[in-house]
């Protein structure tokens, strides 16, 4: 009986619950540094927001839940500023986390549930007072920036992502990525003053990424069907809403840069990514290997920080480990390595 | 098929001809149970009926817990999948084997164990490191570990005439009734058999969000499953063949994670099995053979009824059948020495509707060969296994064959008048890849490998006499080590995995087992079983990786069961409770990823009464989480507080 005794009470030791690591205290109010969007992994609620000091260089992991004392959710996908508002979609949970820019405390979570039915919002965009939220189950959300509630629901094309507005209209990737092996391939257009779908426009297979140029062009990547059927490119010339240009080259990515684009490709058959440097102006690759992506595990996302000149490269590992924010000269060397949550995927520099 | 069925009826014919007593010879073969050498202890742990009627478990995944090794995975719920791994090796590596026949899956490679029902379950056996009796399949003397479960309908009994029957009625609506009888006219014995159970399934549950803790109900969680089966045997005197069916069918709403703040879960799953399947045994002094069949149709429907794609839902149905044919065989060949082994033909495909996912048709082979010598105090075992599996895909690549041997080696020796033993082994097991991860729409891969188990392991195990009690104590300590694991890696974002063999994993720990009965008096009596386990399960596979040398993802570090039971005449108490430490949800040892450990307490009150003799009524009054502890196997799937089950049950003979 007493061995049998001893094996229970080591057991009781070792078990013992060991400390949390705390995160670093974190100012009432954010400046000089970056608040980072880690998606997490589906069906974990793990998603998490960190919040990098560069003055002291000192990272708190659990921003969100420090500042809000509840945690953000299931798969964070999008997070932009606008005005004195930080606006955080999270797709699974099917929020919207709307917090305060300076102080990141939470202003309101919208809750993206319509009858016993989760939207699944994706991604944001904004106009004139107004953010509009594509939402998985067909539609774009219009919530007011004052009342901060759906105001209106805009029908589109299947699952949507990324969105874009150039001259006074909003352009929606229609993915029908749930239909696989069968996804849409248009790109619908809402013009902003009716609310209402004005045309739908062929792009490639797959639509995904919306950016808008200096000039209102807007490019769309197709992500065809990650296989066969290539990523591409493709711009949309916004007065005739018609396709200008589908680029030869690959592309999975786009991230705004100055006035250029920063083109990343992940090649699904040797793991390796690439990033390129895209002009809109000249609408040409200027650099097709603008930053050696050597270091990185596996690209999820760049940013591009104008005070400091530098690129903040997102890693998300294998998926399953936490990841990294890289950050890099734009002569290509290793500033420093950030250690964030798990699959980081949107900063915002404040 | 053909071959097998031939020597099936042939044997089945001449075995009526000599008929004689029905005494002696299949003592082993009624029970399905291992050798018992009085005064030694056997090779292997089990539960009991006794102990499962105390118990009251919800399904096979509630006993299986309770030994020592095994990891369990439960999702939740009645009817909730349930699948265990034993000493860090996977599911996969596991077999159950129900009266003598495989349950499998080829399409998932795993069983759920939550949709075992356990009220006509009589004895569990829990075997690692033996070829178990050859009276199981081949397929299942071979694989890295081994549950037998004995019921009730598939035994012959030495009672003309037995009857088993319960009903139950829970918290969360659940109501449960079973019903055997069981005929057995000297060398006959035909059992019909069911049970159904159903529950409204909502539970309260509390979850801790920050530092808010939330206070919410668990939905769509509502459960109905019934079966009925009619089983028939006849025992010569050197014969045993039996022959049953069995139809089983189950509904469930899939509760699915906890997600925050979004309870919309709509998903819905039903099964519908049939089962049939037939054994001939041959049993001479120094010869025994057994031939086995079983077939069975597992027609699946998964529908989810919000679902974004164009139709607006999914509706897939999955339909696994396999047919198993397979020959079993032992003789003496010298005093001291046994030959063993055997073959078995696996084959199975799946259908399904999913116009992305294979249509494939596996043959999978299995062969044994091995000795035994026993003399004296000394034993050892050495035996050879082999697997083959031919594929074809009706729609796209197959995967290409795999083969693989396999050794095992054991050596025991018994002392201290037989009351005490050391038993050293080592296996090495194979597992292949399963439908899912060869061919599931773009996550599956056809070129993996098997994935492969070594296992060492060393134990003593010892049953001393002391006055007036009865005990037991076991210690093991093994090493394993898995390569070529079979991971879900993500390749190209977080949609697109695929499955890869790149895994490598190694686990040492360690085992006690203690058990020890004594009576107090006449009226008096006190059962204690304790157990514990330690299993370091780290992965190496890659020493650059942030995961290198971390626990493996849901594998405990300590686990440990402690039971009493108490009887005073007759009515007793039995406490039984479960300890498992902190787990990490990812093979990424941080915080983020801990789950905390916990334990659960159950505690039964029941009194037995006997009426004109053989008729016996048990009520019984169970009480599942005493402590309402909140706590979780699965990141997000929240198992219940505190709940009551009251039982009454009636048994003839």
């Amino acid at each position: 009986m007493r061995l049998i005794s001893l094996i229970f009470i080591s057991v009781l030791i070792v078990s013992c619950k060991k400390d949390e690591p705390i995160d670093p205290p974190v100012a009432e109010n954010l400046s000089n540094g970056m608040v980072v969007l880690c998606e997490g992994l589906f069906q974990h609620n793990n998603s998490t927001v960190s919040w990098v000091d560069f003055s002291t260089g000192s990272i708190a992991n659990n921003l969100f839940a420090t500042k809000t004392g509840r945690q953000l959710g299931d798969t964070g996908n999008d997070m932009q500023r606008y005005g004195g508002k930080i606006y955080i979609v999270v797709t699974v949970s099917s929020t919207v986390e709307v917090m305060n820019a300076t102080s990141f405390s939470s202003i309101k979570q919208i809750s993206m549930i319509q009858n016993g039915v989760a939207k699944q919002p994706r991604s944001l965009a904004f106009h004139n007072g107004k953010v509009y939220v594509s939402c998985y189950d067909g539609f774009v959300d219009v919530i007011d920036t004052t009342s901060l509630a759906v105001t209106q629901r805009i029908p589109v094309g299947s699952n949507p992502e990324g969105l874009s507005v150039s001259n006074n209209k909003l352009y929606v990737a229609n993915s029908g990525g749930l239909n696989f092996p069968v996804p849409d391939s248009t790109v619908s257009v809402i013009d902003l003053t009716s609310h209402l779908e004005v045309e739908r426009i062929t792009v490639g297979i797959n639509p995904g990424g919306v950016i808008t140029d200096a000039e209102g062009d807007v490019y769309v990547i197709a992500r065809g069907d990650y296989g066969v059927e290539p990523s591409r490119m493709v711009r949309i010339d916004t007065q005739l809403d018609n396709v200008d240009e589908t680029f030869t080259f690959d592309a999975s990515d786009m991230y705004p840069m100055n006035d250029k684009f920063l083109v990343t490709y992940f090649n699904h058959s040797t793991q390796a990514s690439t990033i390129g440097l895209f002009n809109p102006l000249t609408e040409s690759m200027e650099v097709p290997n603008y930053i050696s992506t050597a270091g990185i595990t596996t690209l999820y996302g760049v940013s591009y920080r104008p005070s400091s000149n530098t690129l903040f490269l997102l890693d998300a590992m294998n998926y399953t480990n936490s990841g990294y924010v890289r950050e890099y000269s734009l002569t290509g060397g290793l500033v420093q390595n950030f250690h964030v949550g798990l699959n980081p995927t949107k900063i915002i520099f404040l | 098929m053909r071959l097998i069925i031939v020597p099936f009826l042939i044997l089945t014919f001449t075995s009526f001809a000599q008929v004689d007593s029905v005494q002696r010879v299949n003592e082993v073969v009624v029970s399905y149970a291992m050798r018992k050498p009085r005064m030694v202890q056997p090779r292997h742990t089990s539960i009991s009926i006794k102990v499962i009627e105390e118990m009251a478990p919800e399904d096979a995944g509630e006993l299986i817990r309770k030994f020592a090794g095994v990891s369990l995975k439960s999702y939740g719920g009645l009817g909730g999948l349930k699948t265990v791994s034993m000493r860090g090796l996977g599911a996969n590596h596991t077999a159950v084997v129900s009266d003598g026949f495989s349950l499998s899956n080829a399409q998932t490679g795993q069983i759920n164990l939550g949709q075992i029902q356990a009220e006509n379950i009589t004895n569990i056996v829990s075997i690692v490191g033996a070829s178990g009796s050859f009276y199981q399949p081949i397929s299942a003397q071979i694989s890295g570990s081994l549950f037998l479960l004995e019921t009730f309908e598939n035994s012959f009994s030495r009672d003309t005439l037995q009857i088993r029957s319960s009903v139950r009625y829970g918290s969360f609506q659940q109501k449960n009734g079973y019903f055997g009888v069981k005929y057995t006219p000297n060398r006959f014995f035909i059992s019909v058999s069911g049970a159904y159970r159903d529950a409204e399934g909502n539970y309260p549950y509390t979850f801790q969000n920050g530092v808010h803790q939330l206070n919410l109900e668990r939905t769509n969680n509502d459960y109905k499953d019934w079966y009925y089966g009619v089983s028939a045997g006849f025992k010569g005197k050197k014969t045993v063949a039996r022959l049953g069916y069995k139809r089983k069918q189950f509904y469930q709403g899939l509760p699915g994670a906890v997600i925050l703040y979004n309870q919309t879960q709509d998903e819905r799953l039903t099964t519908k099995e049939d089962l049939a399947f037939g054994d001939f045994s041959l049993n001479y002094d120094r010869l025994q053979l057994r031939i086995y069949g079983n077939g069975s149709l597992n027609a699946m429907n998964y529908i989810d009824p919000t679902y974004f794609n164009s139709v607006g839902k999914i509706d897939v149905t999955y339909d696994n059948r396999s047919l198993t044919a397979g020959i079993s065989v032992r003789a003496d060949l010298h005093k001291y020495l046994e030959v063993f082994g055997g073959m078995e033909e696996v084959l199975s495909d799946l259908k399904t509707n999913d116009s992305t996912f294979a249509q494939p048709v596996r043959f999978h082979n299995f062969g044994l060969l091995g000795l035994r010598f026993r003399k004296g105090r000394f034993g050892a075992e050495v035996h050879a296994s082999s697997q083959y599996v031919d594929e074809q895909n009706r729609h796209g690549n197959s995967a290409h064959n795999r083969f693989r041997v396999s050794p095992f080696t054991s050596g025991t020796v018994r002392f201290m008048r037989d009351m005490a033993a050391v038993e050293g082994w080592y296996r090495n097991s194979f597992r292949m890849p399963n439908f899912n991860e060869l061919y599931y729409n773009n996550i599956g891969n056809n070129q993996l490998e098997p994935e492969d188990a070594h296992q060492f392991n060393l134990g003593i195990r010892t049953m001393p006499v002391v006055k007036n009690m009865n005990f037991q104590l076991r210690v093991n300590g093994f090493y394993n080590r898995v390569q070529h694991k079979i991971v879900a890696i993500p390749t190209q974002n977080l949609f697109v995995w695929s499955m890869q063999n790149i895994g490598e994993v190694e686990i040492y720990g360690g085992e006690a087992i203690f058990s020890a009965q004594k009576r107090i008096g006449k009226d008096w009596s006190i059962v204690t079983d304790l157990n514990y386990t330690f299993q370091h399960t780290v992965d190496i596979t890659d020493s650059e990786s942030p995961t290198y040398q971390h626990q493996v993802a849901y594998i405990p570090l300590h686990s440990a069961n402690g039971d009493v039971s108490i009887h005073y005449k007759q009515t007793g108490i039995r406490i039984s409770s479960n300890f498992v430490s902190e787990r990490y949800a990812l093979n990424e040892n941080n915080a983020a990823n801990r789950i905390e450990g916990f334990y659960t307490i159950d505690a039964s009150i029941f009194h037995k009464m006997k009426v004109a003799q053989k008729n016996r009524i048990q009520l019984q009054l169970t009480m599942k989480n005493v402590t309402n502890n909140s706590y979780a196997y699965i990141r997000s799937f929240v198992m219940p507080g505190i709940n009551y089950l009251i039982s009454l049950s009636y048994a003839f003979n």
